[in-house]
Parts: structure tokens; sequence; C-alpha cells
């Protein structure tokens, strides 16, 4: 199908043209008399061409408002559905294929199934907010350069059906009989930029503009949502971003999985509101409500022997870890996310005496995590032959752990020195007093207990490690273009919704016959006030609801 | 015009491929970038740890072999009680291209060693830290991953294996 797209002006239009790129003639409905749809000035978009090639096609169908907001319903959904269960990823030790069925039953199995378990991580919503991205940068695209292209190149002198179709129109007599159209126009152009307007005029027409940057804020802000998108994007670079939860036991550096930082909770405080701290409602009913969660974290970097039991690190950060109130260190963020109270002894520091001399020798750590095999105190050797964290026996009487957390700990020394076997004897030592009577060291110690002791002095040689903080460690690189994403954002939105971009055409036929049209990108009611004001100046008496198109004029 | 219609042509291709690649990488990246836990059949995520000998234990040093990793730990007591029994398959199956190696996570290396004196254990031990258990999903002990020459998860078994088990299983893998 061939269009003649020539408008009458002379001026050759492409293909979709609604308004003539010149003279503003509306080139499909002639002889309509109904405001005309001023949108994008009527130009073509770009995708509107004959013959459409695939790549048109493709290009076609992303640059439609109607498919984007398709597509930014279908994300809406997607994350909606995305919150009805908990993600995946906030778990620590779970399998999530049984999870979901056995704490939701059918529907969460079906959660499960359907992926929505991991929504915001699935190739499908990723590929919406691609799609969502393609669509934004093709629709701008589409729009943005033939509407530069009309804007900065506009006719003053429009078509008489273009001005009387506006929703702006004033026809009327020059004011005064006298008054030539050259001189009137001349007259308007310096009440015009008084108030901020550029005026073009040709004599006998006249056209005037403001903040036409307004128009190109929409754009500015879908360039703001490109860098949000893309930066989201990025997180799925390697190192860009992570996003998991550790435990971290009282006094106990541990290694941040995946990177050369080890941290450790120095102490953690849970501090709750007291009765009289409580609101009304909450008091009497022994209610336990939090006021603090508190790490004091100090971060580590390890320099050498990382990953062995006793690698060496290098202080590198210190910072106490509120709710809300992360660890900040380079790209690495830890939040505080969880606690567990979880008493045990974390080392003991310990002395060795000599009951024949009452000589005493030490004090020296014994550490129940990682427990070092030799001890050289004085003239005695100990070899720590066995450790068990939680020391039990089986039916057999053989010794076992219950588990790996040091809730009951023994160590099984073959201890050298003077008074001793040549081959050393074995001590059992228990640091818990129960587990001393419980299992009664002294009568499996026998023969050894009467020359050697080994003991703490007091409490203050036990170190105890009451809670295990569980952290968030994040680092998130893209953070920072998301930031600047949404500035870039803010000022296209800002650009496009406090300012508006107004035109006044006039012409001035047959020496008296005045014709205005006037256009705004937004609020009518201030145009037509303004313009009624600038005509009241210049001589015309009008009311600014006179103007508006289709209301008789007096 | 039919400059600026090159151009416009020009423009339009450019941003197109910039989608493609942009979003092919991110979708690839989704898709490939398995990070998921393995299942019977997929492959065997590869792992490097240190043994209680100092040496390194890499499993792809043990393509065309049969590897069985045994996770456990000395707190466990279904992994105690397994134990003779792995130590046993391990010298019967120690020259048939079968490479034993049980993974400790998290014991002191002393209750380790003295766990091997108890139970004269000879097959290599290597030493985790929860890092290649999480690699292989694996939320309880013992769990024993049997790996077939390909380097593909040919068995996951959960629990504690008896004799007849262990021993079909590897008679299986052998023979194919």
């Amino acid at each position: 199908m061939l269009h003649n797209t020539k408008c009458e002006c002379g001026h050759q239009n492409p293909v979709g043209t609604v308004l003539c790129e010149s003279c503003g003639k509306p080139l499909d409905d002639e002889f309509g008399t109904a405001p005309l749809e001023m949108r994008y000035d009527g130009i073509a978009r770009r995708s509107q061409r004959e013959n459409p090639a695939l790549i048109d096609r493709v290009w076609r169908f992303f640059s439609s408002v109607k498919v984007a907001i398709i597509l930014i319903f279908l994300t809406l959904c997607a994350s909606i559905m995305g919150t009805i269960y908990p993600q995946e990823n906030t778990f620590l030790n779970v399998d999530p294929s049984v999870y979901y069925e056995a704490t939701y039953g059918f529907s969460g199995k079906l959660y499960y199934l359907l992926g929505l378990s991991d929504t915001y991580g699935s190739w499908w919503y990723k590929l919406l907010l691609i799609m969502i991205g393609s669509s934004l940068i093709i629709c701008s695209l589409d729009r943005v350069l033939p509407l530069y292209r009309a804007l900065s190149k506009q006719q003053i002198r429009k078509h008489m059906s273009f001005l009387v179709r506006q929703r702006v129109v004033y026809q009327g007599q020059l004011p005064a009989t006298g008054i030539t159209a050259v001189s009137f126009i001349d007259g308007l152009v310096p009440l015009l930029k008084k108030r901020g307007y550029r005026v073009h005029s040709d004599g006998t027409a006249l056209l005037a503009e403001k903040h036409r940057f307004s128009r190109w804020g929409p754009y500015i802000n879908h360039i703001g949502l490109i860098i949000f998108l893309l930066a989201v994007l990025m997180r799925g670079l390697p190192g860009w971003s992570m996003d998991q939860y550790t435990g971290f036991l009282e006094g106990v550096p541990t290694q941040i999985e995946n990177t050369p930082y080890y941290l450790e909770n120095e102490k953690f405080t849970v501090e709750y509101y007291t009765e009289e701290e409580l609101p009304e409602e909450f008091r009497g009913q022994g209610r336990a409500v939090p006021k603090l969660f508190q790490t004091k974290a100090i971060l580590y970097e390890c320099t050498a022997d990382c990953s062995s039991d006793k690698p060496d690190l290098k202080q590198v950060h210190q910072q106490n870890i509120e709710v809300n109130k992360p660890l900040k260190y380079k790209d690495l963020l830890a939040y505080q996310f969880d606690f567990r109270q979880t008493i045990q002894i974390r080392a003991v520091n310990v002395s060795l005496t000599d009951k024949m001399s009452n000589q005493t020798y030490g004090p020296f750590e014994l550490n129940t995590i990682t427990p070092d095999e030799t001890y050289v105190e004085g003239p005695y050797v100990l070899t720590l032959k066995d450790y068990y964290p939680e020391f039990a026996l089986n039916d057999k009487g053989v010794p076992f752990t219950n588990s790996k957390s040091p809730l009951a700990p023994a160590f099984i020394f073959v201890i050298q020195g003077p008074g001793l076997a040549e081959d050393g004897e074995v001590f059992i030592y228990f640091p818990r007093d129960v587990d001393k009577q419980r299992f009664s060291q002294d009568k499996l110690n026998a023969g050894i207990v009467d020359k050697i002791d080994i003991g703490v002095g007091s409490m203050q040689d036990v170190s105890i490690s009451r809670f295990t903080s569980y952290l968030n460690i994040r680092t998130d690189r893209a953070l920072p273009y998301i930031f600047f994403g949404g500035i870039i954002f803010m000022i296209g939105v800002i650009m496009g919704i406090y300012w508006q971009h107004r035109r006044i055409w006039i012409r001035i036929d047959d020496e008296n016959e005045i014709t205005i049209g006037a256009h705004t990108s937004k609020n009518w009611f201030g145009i037509r006030k303004e313009l009624s004001v600038i005509l009241g100046k210049a001589g015309i008496v009008v009311e600014p609801k006179q103007l508006e198109n289709g209301v008789k004029q007096a | 015009m039919s400059l600026n219609k090159r151009y416009k042509r020009w423009v339009q291709v450019t941003i197109l491929i910039a989608i493609f690649i942009v979003g092919g990488f991110t979708l690839a990246d989704n898709l490939f970038s398995d990070d998921s836990i393995p299942k019977e059949g997929s492959k065997a995520p590869e792992f490097s740890l240190p043994g209680l000998d100092d040496q390194q234990y890499q499993l792809s040093n043990y393509k065309g072999k049969i590897v069985v990793a045994n996770f456990w730990g000395t707190y466990c007591p279904p992994c105690v009680s397994e134990m003779p029994l792995i130590q046993n398959y391990y010298e019967k199956y120690k020259d048939k291209n079968v490479q034993f190696l049980a993974i400790n996570e998290n014991d002191p290396l002393v209750s380790i060693k003295a766990f091997i004196r108890q139970y004269k254990l000879t097959l290599p031990v290597v030493l985790d830290k929860d890092v290649v258990r999480r690699e292989y999903g694996v939320m309880n002990y013992p769990t024993t991953v049997f790996i077939n020459e390909n380097g593909k998860i040919e068995m996951i078994y959960e629990g504690e294996m008896d004799e007849p088990f262990l021993s079909s299983t590897l008679a299986d893998m052998t023979s194919n």
C-alpha cells in the first residue's frame, strides 16, 4: 500500500504521520472538528514503515506501549507471587524440594514446582526484566528522535485547521482600528518574552514556546530506569553480588565463604524491654519484646594459611552491628539477621599442678573447637591423644561424641615428665565440674591423679560462648549504579511533572483576523489563564474559560 | 533520505544486538551456571581438599576411576558404625579402579587422628569445612556419593550403608 504522504504545504512526511511535520495540517482526518490528538506532535514513530522486515517487526513489537504495559503487568504479578512464601535464599540449611511441601502442603509443593520459590532469580523473571528494558529503550528511541526533529524545526505559520482544532483557541479581530497586523504581533513579543517564552515571528504569524525541555523528562526517566535495570542485571556478574547467611559463634573468627575475610562475633547482646518500658497493652503478659540485638564484630582479612585451622588474620575493621545498622567494609555488608543461645565452653585457661612439689605450671589455653596437639609446660609435655566435644559412653563403654558442639568437652592427654612413666601416663580432663562428677574423672585418672592435676583457677579462666549471631552477609557492587539510575529517574520525573511545555501559535489573516491556538503538555487551566492575561495586556479582553475550544466566545 | 534510512537501520541493529548480548549473557548465566544441588545423573562438582596426610585430593584427578565420597564426622554415630565397612571395601577395591574418600566435616584434627588410630583406618581422609558439603547439598550424615568413571553422580545414599548395599552397588558400577 502506497500512501501519498506529501502535505499541501509541500512537506514530505514519513509514513504514519498524523499532523504535517511542517504546517501541522491534520493528514488523516482533514475535515474533522474535534480537538487534535497532539501526542508526540502527530509525528510518525520510527517503526511505522512500509514493508517491514523481520528486524522491523521485532522493533515494532517492543516499541508498542501496549506491549510495555503488558510486560510491566506480568512482572508485577510475578513479583507479587514471589512474596507469597519465603524465597529459597532466605533459608540456611534447607532442601527446598522437601521444605515447601512439608511446611505449606500441596500449595507449597505447587509453589516449588512452578519455580516460584526462587522467583527473582529465575530465568523467566530475568527475561521479563530484559524485555521491559528492551521495551524502554525502543519505545523511547522510537518517539524521542522524531519528536526532537519535529520540535527543532517547527514552522511558525501553522495550518488554519491545526490552530482551530487545538484545545485552547481564540479567534477574533484586531483590538483597535489603525493597528497593523505586524505591529500587533510586534507588540505581543515583549509580553510573551516577559512570561518566559521564546518567541519566533515572521511578520503576521508568531510562535511562542517555553519549557520545551520538560518534554525530555520521560525519556530521561527512561534512561534512569535502563541504568537501574542494567545495574540489577550486573549483579549476575561474578563477584558483583553475594547474599548469604552465616552463624558466628561468640569469640570464634569464622570465615565468610568465598572471601578472604573472617568475622569474629566478639560479644553478642540481646536486651529486652522492661515491664515499665512496654506499652500498656503489652504489660503483664510475660512477653519478651527485644529492644536491642547487637553483635560486636571484628573483621579480619586472611593473609596466609587461609582455610586451615590457624589462618593468619589481620584486623581490618571493627564495628557494632545492630538491626538496620550493618557492618560496612569496602564492598562487604553484614546485617544482623538472627541469634541463638548456644552456651558452650570456647576455651579454658588451665594450669598443671605437680602435687608432689606443689609446683604449678601454666596457665595454658585449651581450645574446645580446634585444640592444639601438644603443650609444653615446665618439665611436662602434654600430648592431646583424643578429644571429644560432647563426651559420652556407648553401651559397650566406648567413648564417643554426641555432637560437634563443645557441650561436655573431654581432653585425653598423655603426660610425660618427672615422676611419670617414660611413655607417659593418661590423664582425662573434663573442664566442666558436672562432667567431672558424672564420668568420675578421679577414678578414670586413678594412679596419675595423686601426682598431677589439671584445672582452672577460677571462672575467669573459662571463656564461654553464650550466643551464635546469624548475619546476612552481602556484597552489592551494583548499588551505586542502582542509586545513580534512581537519581536520573527522579530528575526525569521532576522535569516532566513540574514543568510544562507550552506553545502559542498566532496568525493574522486578511490584516484583521486573529487566530490563536495554544497547547501545553498539561495544566490547561494555567495556559488559558496565561494567554488571557497576555491578550488582556494587548487589548483583547477574553475570559480564560472562553479560550477553551468549544466554549462560546462572548 | 536513503542515507538517513541506512543510519536508522544501523541504530536499530546495534541496539537489538546489544540487547541480545546483554540479555543472552544474563539468561545463559542463569540457566547454565548450575548452582543447584547436584542430583543422581548430574556432573559431580569439582573439589580439591587437603588430606590428613597433607596431600591435596582433587576429584578431577580420578577421572576414569569410580569415586566413593563419604561425608562423615566422629560426632555422627551411624558414620562411626559404617566406617569399618568402608575401610574393608577400600581394601577390597583398592586395586579395582575405585577410589574411596572419607570427607570429614568440621571435626577437630585431634579427634580425627584418634578416631583413625582407634579404627585402624588406612583410607584417605580429607578435611572439609562445609564448603564441599554445601556444594553437594549434603544435609544429613552419613551421605555417600558414588561417582562413575565419567565424573557423573551415579548414586547418592543417605544414612548408614550395610554390606549388601555397598557390595552390590560397587559390583554394578565396576561391571559396567
